[in-house]
């Protein structure tokens, strides 16, 4: 039977599963490549070549177990990481997302302006002597004429095939473009600029009307610098993602493209005080609510799994409901704590008799954070030290015991210990996730009470990472490198505690 | 590597090119316009397109619907060259955003296109001079009151306020007037202007004046008149807008206000759209309800996938034309913005009312300002921070209105450069 297995038919399904794997990740890699996106390509690319590679030979054994982690690893991990802290020296912003040569030609398309008298002309469209040609119809004067992108051709009226409305619907050697010609040729038809008079053109806004137009702006490749014809402006390249008037760095044109600043996103954070006055409130908030999270969660949680160690009646209905909290969802379980906090329909007031606006101050609304991760947390954290307290050896309790220490004294100097030392890591990790616990605080009180009329950026409960999405996300512009360098900023903040954390209890000595 | 296994890897190799080549991932087909809208716009968009399918000769129109308006925008943010639409159903703010990120294009129309719309609509859709896309729907809201709580309408605000004070106890009322629409900075707009605070200010020639703010001292001495009792709320006007539909379709609000785009279920009600704007605090002085398009808006996209043209022509033809947004808002139910259209007679009567409430009284919601924190806030997303601390957190009328005089002046300033 475990020959079976090994042997041809394992390979077949082995085959199968690759083939399965290798399908998916080639139409991904195309995906990736239609839009433009060749790293993410060359990434999938990779990865179908490294499994093939690693599961049909023997290069290596242990890769076999390794290798889907790694890619993961790479992928959802490493990958974000190094976006997040390229983004973070760019200005990435609203109006300065796309490149800088998709910019260029932005601009490019947008430097017309239509001639005073806001002139159209109904036009038909065609060939004309080989070329891409209009055929326009002048109402207002009764001309017509051709238009090619080198001439303009005037015409009899008496050689045309006009309609009730005036318009021309043929010429002579001009052939009108049928419908599915014209839905083919659009592209072709839609960059072309069509001969008017002096400097003015006509270009297509659809296919039945031609507006009279000039070029405003030019592009000088060489100097890369736009030029106002009309004006003599010349816009340069500012460094920082748009073409600007150097004596007028406020007047620039748009779009913009995303450029690298490098550090400025991070001075940013304390240069400016729009930023820097909130971010330090928000980050002794952060670490404020993180701390009590994890000492009121581990307090409740270890009181219950020392209440429920020992033998008592209805355990395993005790234990089994004080799960509960754990099991269901956490978005749900906030949004009905949101409801219960209600002021006018509330529970809490209800039961209370009272009418607080929990949410629009300050001190409750972080009371009632707490007290909702409060109710969260608990599960977590009974589950794990109602293991740890099984791990601890019983003859250590009892030595205590027969040496005279009363059970206070067993808690503080042997059981707490032992636990702390079983429990830190977990503490440790707890920390870090409060400390970015963004569903918490967007759900409960998407941050506020916030003093908007005063201008205050950040809400009295935003934490580091829900002050970060309001910079993102939050307003109808977003600025994604300067959220960038926030969040690299948290991380690095996050990893410096947990690893002094760790270090400090010793843990990772343990583990060696 | 074994000849075998080689074999094997050439195997899989082909295998997996050629199996996943059946789901290779098209870009926009030629000749097809793609347009994206919201869940409630996109299905009445495809079967009004079904209908009549020559709009555009030589293409085809495919609509591409998303769950709500949020996931629309979303999805635009997020929208890429291979991805993106064509022609997007967007928010008039969404149009300084998207021109400056480069996601949208702009169109000239002529001066007969131009002239089926109110100025008013295309300064909605326009950003620094250029227009983005052509008006489709008219967005407003307007006060309806319950005739059977009231019954005349009133003439002062101070009017509302007495009936609703004589009849709390006897009808438990939960308040007087409510916003149902629109939240508690654009909905309740019209209630700012009819308190002394018009955020626009407009010249002897009904010109909107820039740079310059309401009297934050007179509507805070408005405010304390009409909603205050001393420091606390008289529970004439909530603070939120949460329960105010239902409230009122209960029967216990005498006066909401309600958006035209959900007339409908007052009037399943048994509503009539008595619609009128929130009266002033002296008669015939009424607060300017909020009022502004959404619009067809061409996209960059359209450009590179080669239908530039015929998206243009399917925003003159369909969206901006007579027939388009007649056969349009009739499935869709909202007042349509093409003058054409909103004189035909195929328009209902509440559809014709919030129109005309539009016409009469409606404000340009400029994006530009939308898009300002010049102040250190953005007007529209401090509005109802007023509400809360007045009412809620009794704070002084008279100093929350000039902070809010204030954040409008510096907005506007700033805003004005990108009109």
């Amino acid at each position: 039977m475990t020959s079976f297995f090994r042997g041809k038919i394992s390979f077949a399904f082995k085959l199968v599963a690759l083939l399965l794997i290798a399908s998916v990740l080639i139409t991904l890699t195309q995906s990736a490549v239609a839009q433009g996106e060749y790293f993410i390509a060359a990434f999938l690319g990779i990865t179908v070549f490294l499994l093939a590679l690693t599961y049909l030979t023997k290069v290596s054994i242990p890769l076999k177990f390794f290798l889907p982690g790694i890619l993961l690893l790479v992928a959802f991990v490493l990958s974000p990481i190094i976006f997040t802290v390229t983004m973070s020296g760019y200005n990435y912003k609203t109006g300065n997302i796309i490149s800088k040569d998709e910019a260029i030609l932005q601009i490019q398309n947008r430097a017309f302006e239509p001639d005073a008298n806001g002139t159209s002309f109904d036009i038909k469209i065609g060939r004309y002597q080989a070329q891409e040609a209009l055929l326009v119809s002048d109402s207002v004067n009764n001309a017509f004429f051709i238009s090619t992108v080198r001439d303009r051709i005037p015409l009899n009226p008496a050689d045309l095939t006009i309609n009730e409305y005036g318009v021309a619907e043929s010429a002579p050697d001009f052939a009108v473009l049928s419908d599915s010609e014209m839905a083919n040729a659009d592209k072709l038809y839609s960059g072309k600029r069509f001969t008017y008079q002096d400097e003015y053109f006509i270009a297509l806004e659809g296919f039945e009307v031609g507006i009279v137009s000039r070029q405003v702006l030019s592009f000088d490749a060489e100097k890369d610098q736009f030029n106002n014809i009309i004006t003599g402006e010349v816009y340069t390249d500012n460094g920082k993602g748009n073409y600007a008037i150097a004596d007028n760095p406020d007047q620039y044109l748009e779009p913009g493209w995303r450029a690298p600043v490098w550090f400025e996103n991070y001075t940013k954070l304390f240069t400016e005080e729009r930023l820097r006055g909130p971010l330090i409130s928000v980050f002794i908030w952060t670490v404020t609510f993180a701390s009590l999270s994890v000492l009121t969660t581990f307090a409740l949680g270890l009181l219950l799994a020392l209440a429920l160690n020992k033998p008592i009646r209805g355990r395993r209905v005790y234990r089994s409901i004080l799960i509960l909290p754990y099991a269901m969802p956490s978005i749900m379980s906030i949004l009905i704590w949101g409801g219960m906090f209600n002021t006018e329909f509330g529970a809490i007031n209800n039961l209370l008799g009272t009418d607080i606006a929990w949410f629009q101050n300050a001190l409750f609304a972080k009371f009632a954070i707490i007290l909702v991760n409060l109710w969260l947390g608990f599960p977590y954290f009974y589950l794990v030290s109602s293991g740890a307290l099984q791990a601890i050896p019983s003859e250590l309790l009892e030595a205590a015991a027969i040496d005279g220490a009363n059970p206070r004294q067993i808690f503080r100097r042997i059981t707490l210990p032992l636990l702390l030392q079983i429990l830190s890591p977990l503490l440790i990790a707890s920390f870090a996730f409060n400390f970015n616990n963004f569903n918490l605080i967007y759900l409960l009180t998407g941050g506020g009470p916030r003093a908007e009329l005063d201008g205050e950026l950040a809400g009295a409960t935003d934490i580091l990472i829900s002050f970060t999405y309001k910079i993102a996300f939050g307003s109808s512009v977003q600025d994604l490198g300067l959220a960038s360098a926030i969040s690299l900023v948290i991380f690095l903040l996050v990893a410096g505690i947990s690893l002094y954390g760790l270090r400090k209890s010793k843990v990772l000595e343990s583990f060696q | 590597m074994t000849k075998k296994r080689l074999g094997a890897v050439g195997v899989i190799a082909a295998a997996a090119i050629a199996v996943s080549g059946l789901f290779v991932p098209s870009a926009n087909a030629n000749n097809t316009i793609v347009v994206w809208a919201d869940g409630d716009r996109g299905p009445n968009l495809e079967k009004v397109l079904k209908e009549k399918g020559d709009w555009v000769s030589g293409y085809t129109i495919t609509v591409k619907s998303f769950s709500n308006f949020d996931a629309l925008k979303d999805a635009f943010d997020k929208a890429t060259d291979a991805s993106g639409p064509d022609i997007v159903m967007g928010a008039n703010d969404w149009v300084p955003t998207g021109a400056k990120s480069g996601k949208l294009a702009p169109i000239t129309l002529t001066a007969s296109q131009k002239a089926r719309f109110t100025a008013g609509q295309l300064f909605d859709l326009t950003y620094k001079g250029k227009l983005y896309g052509v008006p489709v729907d008219v967005n407003n809201v307007a006060m309806i009151y319950n005739t059977d709580l009231v019954k005349t309408a009133p003439k002062t605000f101070g009017e509302m306020v007495a009936l609703y004070k004589a009849n709390k106890a006897s009808k438990g009322l939960k308040a007087g007037l409510c916003v149902a629409g629109g939240g508690m900075s654009w909905g309740a707009h019209s209630i700012f202007s009819a308190l002394g605070a018009d955020a626009y200010q407009f010249d002897s020639r009904d010109k909107i004046v820039y740079n310059r703010s309401f009297n934050g001292t007179t509507f805070g001495k408005n405010v304390r008149t009409h909603l205050l009792d001393g420091k606390k709320s008289n529970g004439f006007l909530p603070a939120s807008d949460a329960g105010c539909k239902d409230n009122f379709l209960d029967g216990k609000v005498p006066y909401a206000i309600i958006g035209n785009w959900e007339w409908k279920d007052y009037v399943a009600k048994g509503f009539t759209m008595n619609l009128m704007p929130v009266p002033g605090v002296v008669a015939n002085k009424p607060g300017k309800m909020f009022g502004s398009v959404s619009g067809a808006l061409l996209t960059t996209f359209a450009a590179k996938h080669g239908v530039e043209a015929g998206a243009k022509s399917l925003l003159t033809n369909f969206f901006g034309s007579t027939d388009g947004q007649v056969r349009y808002q009739k499935v869709e139910g909202r007042p349509p913005a093409e003058k054409g259209a909103a004189l035909d007679a195929t328009v209902s009567a509440a559809q014709r009312g919030f129109g005309a409430a539009a016409t009469l009284s409606s404000l340009p919601q400029i994006g530009a300002f939308l898009n300002n924190n010049a102040g250190g806030a953005n007007y529209w997303d401090s509005a109802p921070a007023y509400w809360t601390a007045v009412l809620v957190d009794g704070k002084d009328a008279v100093v929350e209105g000039n902070k809010l005089a204030a954040i409008w002046r510096a907005n506007t300033t700033a805003g004005k450069a990108d009109l």
